[in-house]
């Protein structure tokens, strides 16, 4: 029998939708031996009924589900609480939903400020007022998707990589655990030469870094020796499975979309001590909390005091 | 309390109020220079305040910021690193490392809401037991000054 599955999205950009698709050929076995309930994505189904008859939302029962986005509306609460009654492995697909990823953000700031700058503050905007009608109530921050219910298994990245959401599925379909996450950093994971010490001070954001083209990367010195901020100390490994971090193979910094290394790590706390300790200057990074926490603000990052 | 009669008298001599506040001061001693230093100052008798709960690392150097971080938003009401004198490291540069260090600390202690007052990192060799004793009578009146660390009352 097929395994069914549901799908959600909440504050999300559709990203971590596409990864499933991009999982290629593989898709169309796994494809055969499940059969989809819900995805807003591709397909029509109605939460309050096909003719909006029913008075709550209502998902399917699934085997697995998967919700990808963190939670910012009262709608993504009550639907995060509907997908979790309903479906009997819940998983958090991407970032947004495991650590509220780039939505979270906006943690930064309270939601009345947020909500000013967006409708009436920011210059660029002709104001309307506030929209009011019809919408959802915001809640006070992003969640992530576990602050909210519990969840069974994550797949973190931005966006999260094909090869972990097909290992996911094929292993629920064989009856066998879902695979852990990796337990290293991305550093961990690099190839690069490393020093223990600073060539220069840091560099603009996106200033390329020195290399051979065609060289291994082994002989390319890390970029942030180089003065390339990069977050690999405080990012969870995994990215690349059992090869080359994504972005470094790229010969690209990590960002940290993996998320925080544990769930009580603190990323700035870590990155100015990875900065500090090789001889670059913490205090050119502009925005620290926001640059370290990017993918991770969801109980991270918090309004300022504003005195 | 377990107070040994040379700590009870001594106390007693200096009276503070009942109400004064006492702080809890972590402090991290390189093994080459300042343990040695604040061991001088124990068998030198010289007086300081007990306020100070002193931890032996091998190097200045090996006190990453996150502990320093940590400390101070679990409740420590101060954090003293003191290493060797720069140059006199006995792993070179180790010190140099923890001056660069103290830089991000202070930088994120603001984040954290946390007064830069609240930490220091001071050279202290293993020849200067008088000064080891003024370190931590200054920091601890630094300290009182600022109060009880606010993560402790939250
Ligand atoms: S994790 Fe990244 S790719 Fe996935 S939904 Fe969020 S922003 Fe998009
Ligand atoms: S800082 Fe970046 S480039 Fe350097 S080792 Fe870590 S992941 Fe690799
Ligand atoms: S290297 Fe860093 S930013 Fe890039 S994919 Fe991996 S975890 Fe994400």
């Amino acid at each position: 029998m097929a395994a069914r599955l549901a799908e959600e999205w909440f504050a999300i950009c559709g990203g971590c939708e596409v990864t499933i698709l991009d999982i290629g050929e593989p898709l169309l076995d796994v494809l055969k031996q499940v059969e989809i309930v819900h995805m807003p994505v591709i397909m029509d189904h109605k939460l309050f009924g096909q003719t909006g008859e029913n008075a709550e939302m209502e998902i399917p029962a699934a085997d697995v589900g998967l919700i990808s986005g963190g939670i910012r509306s009262e709608e993504h609460k009550k639907l995060a609480l509907e997908m979790r009654k309903k479906c009997t492995i819940l998983i958090s697909l991407g970032s947004c939903a495991c650590f509220g990823g780039i939505p979270a953000l906006a943690n930064q700031y309270s939601t009345q400020e947020m909500i000013e700058k967006v409708y009436r503050g920011s210059k660029s905007t002709e104001s309307n007022g506030l929209p009011h009608e019809q919408i959802p109530e915001l809640l006070d921050r992003v969640y992530a998707v576990h602050e909210v219910v519990p969840v069974d298994a994550y797949l973190p990245g931005c966006p999260t990589t094909p090869d972990m959401v097909a290992n996911a599925l094929v292993a629920i379909l064989e009856g066998k655990p879902l695979p852990a996450l990796s337990s290293k950093s991305v550093c961990d994971e690099c190839p690069t030469k490393r020093e223990k010490k600073a060539v220069g001070t840091l560099k603009r954001r996106y200033d390329s870094p020195d290399f051979k083209p065609g060289a291994p990367l082994s002989e390319m010195r890390c970029l942030m020796e180089q003065g390339i901020l990069c977050l690999g100390p405080a990012t969870r490994g995994g990215c690349g499975g059992d090869s080359v971090p994504r972005c470094i193979r790229a010969y690209m910094p990590c960002e940290g979309c993996f998320g925080p290394l544990s769930e009580k790590a603190n990323p700035m706390v870590d990155m100015m001590g990875a900065l500090s300790s090789i001889g670059l200057d913490p205090k050119q990074i502009p925005d620290r909390a926001a640059t370290f926490n990017r993918f991770a603000g969801a109980g991270r990052l918090r309004p300022a005091l504003r005195r | 309390m377990g107070m040994s009669p040379v700590q009870s008298v001594s106390a007693a001599a200096e009276a503070p109020p009942a109400e004064t506040f006492q702080p809890l001061i972590i402090a991290l001693c390189c093994n080459w220079c300042s343990y040695a230093g604040a061991d001088l100052a124990g068998v030198s008798r010289i007086q300081y305040p007990p306020s100070i709960r002193m931890v032996r690392v091998m190097c200045s150097g090996m006190v990453h910021p996150n502990l320093v971080i940590e400390a101070l938003t679990k409740g420590a009401d101060g954090v003293l690193i003191c290493g060797c004198h720069p140059g006199d490291c006995h792993y070179q540069e180790g010190n140099l490392k923890a001056e660069k260090r103290a830089e991000a600390i202070r930088l994120m202690l603001s984040d954290f809401g946390i007064e830069e007052e609240r930490f220091r990192l001071e050279w202290v060799s293993a020849a200067e037991g008088p000064r080891f004793a003024q370190v931590v009578r200054d920091f601890t009146e630094q300290v009182q000054k600022l109060g009880p660390n606010p993560y402790r009352t939250q």
